[in-house]
């Protein structure tokens, strides 16, 4: 528990507002609160430049109510897994890659745009994935207000019933 | 009926080509599906061959529940077949959808996109039943619909009234022509 | 922390280089250059997926590769399953390496209900994972040999592998799709009688795990094919975040077992493999003495397994919090986010398959390829197995040509075969175990 805990000092030393966001889970796990773009830029840079966090496993999209959340597993070579996370609101979804630090988060990013409606700023051209050809735009199935039940497979559609007698999750 | 039909009918029977096809499955099916062309079972001493492609083929198998994407390739590799052709729904998610019934990208059987001649539930599917269910319809090729029908019915029937929890307790020197008879009760027509 | 970046810093400046050159040659080549699109394949056995591929005479200069057709939307149907409904849907992620997804789920399950499974639990799982492990590289060493033209490999590598089926048959009930898992431990006993069968199975599985290594490490023509095809080194593997044998056969030691050794792997020795050859030798490679390896796992823990119950009681509502789960499956590392807000459905389930991390290196291992290597460099990272759909070759001068995976294959051996190499040709040697 010793390395996670200093590293954690070490973030908290250089970000001040970190202080009180970042905690470690259990041994090899640590967490951060949701920070909005500009203050996990600087920490995910800073991170992958001078701690070590040499390798990002996976980005992990969230339904935050309001908002998205992302969250971006890096780890090191000691397998210290640290879960950083970022946030942005659904009306204005916008995100900065980090495919330039981190080439192996294409994919993974790819998905944020399909599955949860994120603008990912600056990711490569490519094919969209995973969703089929021909999925209408503005339907993002990860978000908690798309229920499948209202997407007919056949037409490609999503037909909401009227709003108000919608209510709560099956 | 004609005699050219017959014919074919007559050859088909006898060596039938099989293609293959993964509509949205979990690979559990396709592993079994591969399986059954291996030594163990080894489809191709009664004469059936896997090829690629769907112009050659007479059977298409096909494993797992169809996803939107895969929907419209499936059509075509159907259409593709020369007539007469025939379909094997192998596996549970192949019949109904499984247990992926119900996902945004999920259409359904196998049955929602085009006709299916041989179901074959099981998850996953063992290659004696793979096997068995071939052999069945190769019976039925050439037989009457009413036959067909009546042959459907009488296997439903006996499925019905056999224990499909059979003991899993494989004897290792097991041999490929054994499994292939136990396996008939899991198959339907 | 140094090396990783003096390493990048280095992979940098070859892409560099690499730029420059192909500036230069840009012009003179645009001319002649050919856009094959393959698939959406047929996978016999994994993710179907289509490649765009760019080549300039026989040299792939590009690959854009997309995945997707098997997109079934499981993670949407998780949020609206109970725990226990969803253990069984993500056991069928996969089906090759269904244990491993449900071992990560359970085991992120139990984190956050703050239950411990009992010993005997854990080592039932080891067993079954090495067992899983075994089954899943022995189907890719056929398929690989397959792809390459050596379907005597193939048969034989297959006909080994029924016998590991028939262990897991015996110790879970299926072949496929074990179902051993459940929260809070595992629901099948192992007696006496399977163990002595699955020690049996490891001693015939080891003579022949042996024959076949040897095979591989010594025959010219197989080496001809295998040797410095599809070379992704230590610095892009790192540097795309490739995982299981292919990192390790890049010489990265990535095994989740060694680094966060979960179920029963704290107190099981598990010796790490790795090789230096970073490429489809060095993958063929590591795979064979993983499986040796694995055999010894499975020893180990069938003698050392304590006695005791195998499951304890699990809540059925697990209390709110997140949690990530780490295992070690056949082709990598798999991870799992799991999050709970208090009832008995969970509020996200994210899967991370090791094959999702391997696809990213995939591009840059076909660059500078022919197209005869294609197949076997896909192979290579365990993806997928065949494709019976059809690729269109569009040559702008002679117009559209059909060709399938089939064909490639089929090319791809013939243009060995042209230069002296048939691998159809390999004797098996005398071997000294038969079943
Ligand atoms: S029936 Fe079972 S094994 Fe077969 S594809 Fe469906 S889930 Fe997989």
């Amino acid at each position: 528990m010793q390395a996670e805990q200093e590293i954690v000092d070490r973030l908290c030393e250089e970000f001040p507002f970190l202080k009180g966001r970042v905690h470690v889970q259990r041994q090899k796990r640590i967490f951060t609160g949701h920070l909005v773009k500009e203050e996990f830029e600087q920490v995910i840079r800073y991170l992958h430049n001078n701690m070590g966090f040499y390798k990002a496993n996976h980005v992990v999209g969230t339904d935050e109510g309001e908002n998205l959340g992302f969250i971006y597993l890096l780890s090191n070579k000691e397998g210290i897994m640290l879960a950083l996370k970022e946030i942005a609101p659904k009306s204005d979804p916008k995100i900065n890659s980090m495919t330039c630090i981190y080439p192996s988060l294409e994919r993974h990013e790819r998905e944020l745009v399909d599955l949860f409606g994120a603008e990912v700023q600056g990711l490569p051209e490519g094919p969209s994935y995973p969703l089929p050809d021909g999925w209408p735009k503005g339907n993002y199935p990860l978000r908690k207000e798309w229920k499948p039940e209202y997407f007919d497979k056949n037409t490609m559609t999503y037909n909401p019933p009227d709003a108000g007698n919608d209510k709560g999750k099956r | 009926m004609k005699l050219l039909e017959k014919a074919i009918n007559w050859a088909t029977r006898k060596s039938p080509w099989i293609i293959h096809y993964n509509s949205g499955s979990c690979n559990g099916c396709d592993i079994e599906t591969i399986d059954a062309l291996t030594p163990r079972f080894d489809l191709e001493r009664i004469g059936i061959i896997q090829q690629g492609s769907p112009r050659h083929a007479d059977i298409l198998i096909c494993t797992g529940a169809v996803t939107i994407q895969t929907r419209d390739r499936l059509k075509q590799i159907y259409d593709q077949m020369p007539e007469p052709k025939y379909v094997i729904a192998v596996g549970t998610c192949a019949c109904s959808g499984g247990i992926f019934d119900g996902c945004y990208c999920v259409m359904g059987g196998v049955d929602s996109v085009i006709p299916v001649d041989v179901y074959v539930p099981g998850c996953a599917v063992r290659p004696e039943a793979i096997i068995s269910a071939v052999q069945k319809l190769l019976d039925t090729i050439g037989e009457s619909k009413k036959k067909r029908d009546s042959n459907a019915k009488s296997l439903a029937d006996s499925m019905n009234n056999n224990n499909l929890t059979r003991g899993m307790k494989n004897n290792t020197e097991n041999n490929a022509e054994n499994n292939g008879q136990d396996g008939g009760d899991l198959c339907a027509s | 922390m140094e090396k990783v970046d003096e390493n990048k810093e280095r992979a940098e400046n070859k892409e560099n280089e690499e730029n420059k050159e192909s500036k230069q040659n840009r012009e003179t080549s645009e001319r002649n250059r050919i856009v094959i699109p393959i698939g959406p394949q047929h996978p016999s056995l994994k993710e179907p997926s289509s490649f765009i591929i760019t080549l300039e005479g026989e040299k792939v200069v590009d690959a854009v590769i997309g995945v997707g057709y098997v997109h079934r939307g499981i993670e949407k149907a998780c949020e609206s399953r109970t725990y226990i409904q969803n253990l069984y849907l993500i056991e069928r992620v996969c089906g090759i390496c269904s244990h491993t997804h449900s071992t990560a789920f359970c085991q992120g399950i139990e984190e956050l209900a703050g239950i411990t499974i009992p010993r005997r639990a854990a080592y039932i799982r080891v067993i079954v994972a090495e067992l899983e492990r075994l089954h899943s590289h022995l189907l890719w060493l056929g398929v690989a040999a397959h792809e390459i033209g050596f379907d005597t490999l193939f048969m034989y590598s297959w006909r080994d592998r029924e016998k590991v089926l028939d262990v897991l048959a015996e110790i879970c009930g299926n072949r496929v799709n074990y179902g051993i898992n459940t929260i809070g431990g595992v629901r099948r006993d192992i007696d006496s009688e399977m163990m002595q069968d699955t020690l049996k199975m490891a001693d015939y599985l080891e003579g022949q795990l042996k024959y076949y290594l040897d095979l591989v490490m010594t025959d010219k023509v197989l080496s001809a094919r295998l040797v410095g095809i599809g070379k992704l080194s230590r610095e892009d593997a790192l540097k795309f975040g490739v995982v299981g044998p292919v990192a390790r056969a890049a010489g990265i030691m990535d095994d989740i077992r060694i680094i966060e050794p979960y179920a029963a792997y704290d107190e099981i020795p598990v010796n790490p493999v790795t090789d230096t050859h970073a490429d489809v030798f060095g993958r063929t490679v590591v795979r064979i003495k993983e499986m040796l390896e694995s055999l010894e796992i499975i020893r180990y823990s069938v003698k050392n397994i304590p006695d005791g119950d195998i499951a304890v009681k699990a809540p059925r509502r697990i209390p709110a919090g997140e949690v990530i789960s780490r295992t070690e499956a056949p082709r990598g590392e798999n991870i799992h986010y799991i999050r709970s807000n208090g009832t008995d459905m969970p509020d996200r389930v994210r899967i991370r398959a090791p094959s999702q991390a391997n696809w990213q290196g995939m591009r840059h291992m076909l660059q500078g390829q022919y197209l005869a290597d294609i197949p076997i460099t896909i192979a290579a990272i365990d993806p997928c197995y065949s494709c019976t759909d059809r690729a269109i070759v569009v040559n702008s001068e002679s117009g559209t040509e059909i060709m399938d995976w089939q064909g490639l294959r089929q090319y791809s051996i013939e243009w060995y075969k042209k230069r002296g190499i048939d691998v159809s040709l390999v004797k098996m040697p005398e071997r000294k175990f038969y079943a």
